[in-house]
């Protein structure tokens, strides 16, 4: 379970990127969080593994106080969350399993690590997780040879081969057209589902939110203004969100 | 576990295989090399003599920077830099004519061919074979030192200066004699304006590197800092070659600090 | 021709067609050639430059040049074998100062290390040992490890170390941050993250730096037996010492071809890794 209490984050300069933000996010729930850009939505997201730190408030994932974190602990703590990127951050010049087998070296002694000396098990982990996206066949190939899509998929496995608790997604599909959008959606869900893995992602376009997120998270100038299912969002919701109506940059598209 | 995740297994490509033959080939490298590179043992002699220099180094003699008698460190390094001035400067206006013999947009394809491979021939000749070679015209001093540089620079800088002409942009050129120039004109408010700073930069650039060289040409008696490290090497005083070195590093920083930011200037902005 | 000294010196302003005045900026060259001119003069005093003994004596230059040519061909067996051990110096030594430059190219990158005053002092200390050209270098090792190749390749070694670290570092912080956050974020340490996301994108350029250098040594090393540092150099010393130039030009003729070979060979392999 996510847990926020009362997060506060500022950034030099007095911005504040996120003032008082409670909330609860339990094991397994799929939650999509919206709202305009530079609202907090990527800092909300990033709080939570502690790749940006809080000014004041606490952070409780599975029990483990958030803040407190450091070192070999962090570490440790880190190993249970995964996280995709809008740019897909995957090594191009090296292979598609390659990239994936590099979730596990968080794990692995630093001299086997710099080897590369992966085991079977991890090699096999490293296939079934590509299987589980779909793109076993693409294994042995080059990561600049993948289109998008395909990319990102690449960049989910590698997640997967954590064996993540939690994957955190910041703006996964922005980069991607709406056809293919839906493909790894699809491929989210899936992974929701099958293993139980909580998903908070960060959406730009609310239409795609909407129809893949079970729980829907309003961010407006660091405050939630709203959460609850995202079928029960309104119209009204949206326009207290953004302040505004829709452009149409926000909507995918959905096909 | 599904049929396809353990053949894919199975096709793995077996990549540990080119690795370890690179491993190999390079520890053979190394094993064939090391015959011819015998390791004579750290003798505890050599210990002292490691630590004395870093000692020198670091607790240089201020009191030799204020001498400013004619053998003294100051003297020396200024005339360290003079010798690099006047070689930098003497070479780069004896490039000038190489540099434009060997460029393509200048002289006829097999001309430029003639100069860039008389260019090379200049290069091969390591600094210090010229040194040696003029102090048999010249007698040691720094005097050999300004040619001695000169006649090596000539090399690096025509090849520096060739590369700069013919990057030139002969679109202005053509465009000043669409307006009616003469070729004095098109040479004085086409090409000189456009070279000039390139050449200015590669000029500094060469400076930079003859201030080392200078220092470095000392070792065969051209003059500069060098010959005084050397005798205070041999005589194990490694204080005052501590000091001397100190001096010429401070000298070397000054140098590439200032050039580097002139360079910067002319590439972008003046 | 006053006039126009005049108006170098004191531009004046020019009038134009709508009225406005514009005064011309004094071009900088008033104010550096003279300066120029006075370094010369000062340069010239310092170092007894003798325009009359160039004069006098210059011919000498040409004398030994003409006696260098043609060079002694029956001498080339004797150069092999110092030739080799030049070009095995050079390799050792290259091989040994990249391979410690890995690693303190990473502790020297801005996008690696976040203390600012540990890298800013890191920076400091090492530019001042790189200004030390590789033949002071040798002189050192000399003292320390004795005459020899050994000294030489010491000298290699460590002159190789302090240019591959600020080559590699400036390489480092060219590169694709987004790999390593994101192998960072999955819990693994900043040496982990670097080997697998970073190292692969410059493996490629760091073996052309590794060519590159290792053409450089190959040059430099022929002078290091000047300093008794071993190969070819304390040959060429030698000859020119006893004023046998045909032999001398024999060993720059094969230090000529040798060059020629490697970089050939260099820039094949690296043209096959871009």
């Amino acid at each position: 379970m996510i847990e926020f209490k009362n997060v506060v984050k500022t950034y030099p300069g007095n911005v504040k990127a996120l003032q008082g933000v409670s909330c609860q996010i339990q094991q397994g729930e799929f939650v999509a969080i919206i709202g305009l850009s530079g609202a907090g939505k990527s800092t909300f997201i990033r709080c939570i593994n502690q790749m940006h730190t809080i000014t004041s408030g606490e952070i409780i994932v599975n029990d483990e106080n958030v803040t407190a974190l450091k070192g070999n602990d962090l570490r440790h703590f880190r190993r249970k969350i995964g996280m995709v990127f809008q740019s897909f951050n995957l090594v191009k010049r090296t292979t598609v399993i390659k990239n994936v087998l590099t979730a596990r070296v968080a794990d692995m002694s630093l001299w086997k690590s710099l080897l590369g000396l992966y085991t079977k098990e991890d090699k096999i982990l490293a296939l079934t997780a590509l299987d589980n996206v779909g793109i076993l066949d693409k294994a042995y190939l080059r990561a600049d040879t993948l289109s998008g899509g395909q990319a990102q998929r690449v960049a989910l496995a590698r997640c997967l081969a954590q064996k993540p608790d939690i994957i955190l997604a910041d703006e996964p599909v922005a980069s991607l057209d709406p056809l293919t959008s839906q493909q790894v959606m699809e491929d989210f869900v899936k992974i929701n589902k099958e293993f139980n893995i909580t998903v908070v992602a960060n959406m730009h376009h609310v239409d795609i939110a909407q129809k893949y997120a079970q729980r829907i998270i309003g961010i407006k100038a660091g405050k939630i203004v709203f959460d609850g299912p995202s079928q029960s969002l309104t119209n009204d919701d949206l326009t207290n969100i953004y302040g505004r109506s829709l452009q149409h940059d926000e909507i995918k598209g959905l096909e | 576990m599904k049929e396809s995740i353990l053949l894919a297994y199975k096709k793995r490509p077996r990549a540990w295989i080119l690795n370890l033959a690179i491993f190999i080939f390079i520890v053979v490298i190394f094993g064939a090399s090391t015959p011819y590179i015998p390791y004579k043992g750290i003798q505890e002699k050599s210990i002292n003599i490691a630590y004395s220099i870093i000692y020198g180094i670091t607790q240089p003699d201020f009191s030799y920077f204020f001498d400013f008698s004619k053998g003294a460190l100051p003297y020396l390094l200024l005339e360290t830099i003079a010798i690099a001035f006047l070689g930098t400067l003497i070479g780069a206006v004896f490039a000038l004519p190489f540099a434009f013999l060997s460029a393509r947009n200048v002289v006829p394809k097999w001309m430029a061919h003639v100069g860039t491979f008389f260019i090379a021939v200049i290069r091969t000749f390591p600094a210090f074979v010229y040194g040696l070679m003029f102090i048999r015209v010249t007698g040691p001093g720094p005097f050999t030192g300004v040619l001695t540089l000169a006649v090596s620079g000539i090399g690096m800088t025509a090849k520096l200066f060739t590369e700069s002409i013919e990057d030139l942009d002969m679109g202005i050129i053509e465009g000043l004699d669409a307006s009616g120039c003469t070729t004095i004109q098109k040479i004085r408010y086409g090409i000189i304006p456009q070279l000039m700073s390139n050449f200015l930069s590669t000029t500094i650039y060469r400076f930079e590197i003859n201030v080392k060289n200078a220092s470095i040409l000392g070792l065969v008696g051209a003059g500069g800092i060098g010959y005084p490290i050397l005798a205070a090497m041999g005589a194990y005083r490694w204080k005052d070659a501590g000091t001397l070195l100190f001096g010429l590093i401070v000298v070397i920083l000054v140098i590439d600090y200032f050039s580097g930011r002139l360079r910067k200037k002319l590439a972008t902005g003046q | 021709m006053v006039a126009w000294f005049k108006e170098v010196i004191f531009p004046s302003p020019l009038e134009l067609a709508n009225g406005k005045i514009v005064k011309p900026k004094r071009s900088p060259m008033v104010y550096v050639l003279p300066i120029i001119f006075v370094l010369i003069l000062i340069s010239m005093e310092i170092t007894g430059f003798d325009f009359m003994v160039l004069v006098n004596r210059g011919y000498q230059f040409f004398v030994i040049i003409g006696r260098m040519i043609p060079p002694d061909l029956g001498f080339i067996p004797k150069v092999i074998q110092p030739m080799i051990e030049t070009i095995m110096m050079s390799i050792v030594g290259t091989l040994v100062g990249a391979f410690f430059a890995l690693p303190l190219a990473f502790l020297s990158s801005d996008n690696i290390i976040k203390n600012k005053v540990f890298l800013w002092v890191n920076r400091f200390v090492f530019s001042i040992f790189r200004t030390l050209p590789i033949l002071i270098i040798a002189l050192l090792a000399k003292y320390v490890f004795g005459l020899g190749s050994f000294a030489g390749t010491v000298a290699i070694a460590l002159f190789t170390w302090l240019i591959m670290t600020k080559m590699l570092y400036e390489l480092i912080e060219t590169v694709d941050m987004g790999p390593f956050e994101a192998v960072e974020s999955s819990g693994a340490g900043r040496l982990k993250a670097f080997w697998v996301s970073i190292l692969p994108q410059i493996l490629g350029q760091f073996i052309s730096f590794i060519l590159y250098n290792f053409e450089m040594n190959v040059r430099s090393a022929s002078i290091l037996g000047y300093v008794g540092a071993g190969g070819i150099g304390l040959l060429l010393n030698e000859k020119l010492g006893w004023r046998q130039y045909d032999k001398v030009s024999t060993i720059l003729l094969t230090l000529l071809v040798t060059v020629y070979l490697i970089e050939t060979l260099s820039r094949a392999i690296r043209k096959k890794l871009s």
